[in-house]
Parts: structure tokens; C-alpha cells; sequence
């Protein structure tokens, strides 16, 4: 679904795909990213601390949420002809195999410069219990014409 | 080809890694080359969930804006591994990422060979954990800007 930038406004949902997360999600990012940290792989390794923190088996990829959220993202900016521009993440809490997760985005503002149209958005990610496990804000582009770049 | 050569042991070169201690913010890391693959493109999708036919349809991308197949703005996540050599610090088992932001210029492509200009920014304690900040801009065969980004990583102790 197409929307335009004039009739958007904060306040606006965006919904993003429902995402399981499995001991295979996680080796299928490992494979896909070359990512191969034992973080995400080796459950003696984490079974050890990392300094202050534990966490009590393997996670998924913070940059999985990232994937996911790019995703949500563009799925809703091509239909428009917008562009994603820009996202900014933190990892709130660790997502771990058997986790059901999924981001969610509300527009937070909007802005025309001297040469285009930009509208900033707040994102998030969620699991199964309804925790927040990442955040961010996203930045997407309604050019005045429709342009590749 | 990059891939199938690509260590996929982050220990083994564990030793040769810079640690916190011996990171210099400022300093350009080592980067390497990559050719973009549409394989490895697709391969990356599918591990998120994409299925976005600019990534997969090439008769509907010809038809698009963007002329052709593209790669989805979170490539950087594969380049990130693909242009930085084995002993590369961002490998060492215990790395954790605290947080990335990315900006997009124009989309990576298959057949791109991408390179990566990369160093760490800065580094600090905080709350008794190391931290290091990562700068990186990946560039396509014309010199022009795909993305750039900053991460935030806290270093095994």
C-alpha cells in the first residue's frame, strides 16, 4: 500500500514482519552475515560471562533485529517510492533461540528541506512477552520525484 | 569465491587481533575487496525474511526505478565480514554489538566490487566495559558511496 507524504502524520503505525527466531535462524544469519561469532554458535563458550554480563546460551545477532527492521522499512517506503535513509539501533535485551520477535514503527515527525521531504520514525522491536528488545529511529525520504538513488 | 575462502574459526586467529588495549582510534584498519554476488545477496535475504522481488525478480527491478536488481540497505551486515581480513578486530569471539546507525546513499548491486575505507573513532570505559566505536563507509567500483555507519561494540575482557 502507497502512502504520500502530505497525508502522513506522527502517530502513524507501521507494522513489521513476525520473525522466529530457531538454533537454524541464527546459523542461517551466521552463513548469510560471515558472521561466525561464538556468541551465536558455541553453547559451552556460553555458558561463561562477559564480564558482568550472562548470558545463559547462545543469542541471535543484534544485527538480525537491524535485518528485520530494514526490512519492515522498506517493504513500506518502495510502494511510495520512498527511500530508507537511515537507522539507528540499540539492543535492549538479548534474543535467544525460540524467541518470536517483530518491529514495529510510529512516525514521529516530518520535515520538507530545500531540496526534499524526510519523516523520522521511531522503531522498535518486540518479543513473544511483549519486551522491547531492540530501539531505534529510522529516517525515510519522499522525494518530490521518484528517483533510484 | 570470497566466501568459500572466508574463515569461518573466529578463534583461530584469535591471537593476532588487537585488543582494546592496543586499538588507536583514528587509525585505519585493514579492508579487502569484494564482489558483490547476486548468490550471496539472496543468501543474505533469505536469512531475514526478504523477499522483496527487487532482490529476487529481475524482469520486475528492470522495470523499477533502480533498473535492475538491487541488494537491501542492510548488505552492510555481509560487507562488514567480506572486507575485513580474518585477524580483524571485530571478529574476536566476545565481540558484542551494542548498537549500530547506517546512513544510505545509493544501493549496493550484484557484480559490485565493493571496498571499505574503516577505523575505530574512539574508545572509552563505561561502567567497567570496553568500548569501541567503529566508522566504516562502503564505496562501489565508481567510487561512489553505498553506505556508511558507526557501530558500538564492547570488547571481551
Amino acid at each position: 500500500m502507497s502512502v504520500t507524504f502530505e497525508t502522513l502524520a506522527p502517530g502513524y503505525r507501521i507494522e513489521g514482519p513476525s520473525f522466529d527466531v530457531s538454533r537454524e535462524s541464527i546459523r542461517a544469519f551466521c552463513e548469510a552475515s560471515l558472521d561466525f561469532n561464538p556468541l551465536h554458535l558455541d553453547d559451552d563458550y556460553m555458558k561463561g560471562s562477559f564480564g558482568k554480563t550472562n548470558f545463559g546460551g547462545i543469542i541471535m545477532h543484534g544485527m538480525n533485529n537491524f535485518g528485520l527492521i530494514t526490512r519492515m522499512l522498506t517493504d513500506w517506503a518502495y510502494p511510495s517510492n520512498a527511500i530508507h535513509r537511515r537507522l539507528e539501533t540499540r539492543w535492549v535485551k538479548p534474543v535467544k533461540p525460540g524467541d518470536t520477535i517483530r518491529p514495529h514503527g510510529v512516525l514521529k515527525s516530518k520535515l520538507a528541506t530545500e531540496k526534499s521531504r524526510w519523516v523520522v520514525i521511531d522503531v522498535e522491536v518486540r518479543n513473544q512477552s511483549d519486551e522491547v528488545v531492540a530501539t531505534g529511529e529510522a529516517l525515510v525520504e519522499f522525494p518530490h520525484r521518484a528517483t533510484s538513488a | 569465491m570470497q566466501a568459500q575462502a572466508f574463515e569461518t574459526d573466529f578463534w583461530k586467529d584469535a591471537a593476532s587481533r588487537k585488543i582494546w588495549d592496543d586499538i588507536v582510534p583514528g587509525e585505519p584498519r585493514e579492508t579487502i575487496p569484494y564482489t558483490l554476488t547476486l548468490e550471496a545477496i539472496q543468501k543474505y535475504c533469505r536469512s531475514v525474511g526478504e523477499t522483496h522481488p527487487l532482490y529476487f525478480d529481475e524482469a520486475y527491478a528492470r522495470a523499477s526505478p533502480y533498473g535492475g536488481i538491487i541488494a537491501p540497505p542492510s548488505i552492510h551486515i555481509l560487507l562488514m565480514f567480506s572486507c575485513t581480513p580474518a585477524n580483524d578486530w571485530m571478529r574476536s569471539p566476545g565481540t558484542v554489538n551494542a548498537g549500530q546507525a547506517w546512513s544510505y546513499n545509493l544501493p549496493a548491486r550484484p557484480g559490485d566490487t565493493i571496498t571499505l575505507q574503516a577505523r575505530a573513532l574512539d574508545k572509552f570505559i563505561k561502567k567497567e566495559r570496553l568500548f569501541v566505536i567503529h566508522d566504516n563507509v562502503f564505496f562501489n567500483q565508481h567510487g561512489e558511496v553505498i553506505c556508511s555507519g558507526r557501530g558500538w561494540t564492547i570488547r571481551p575482557i
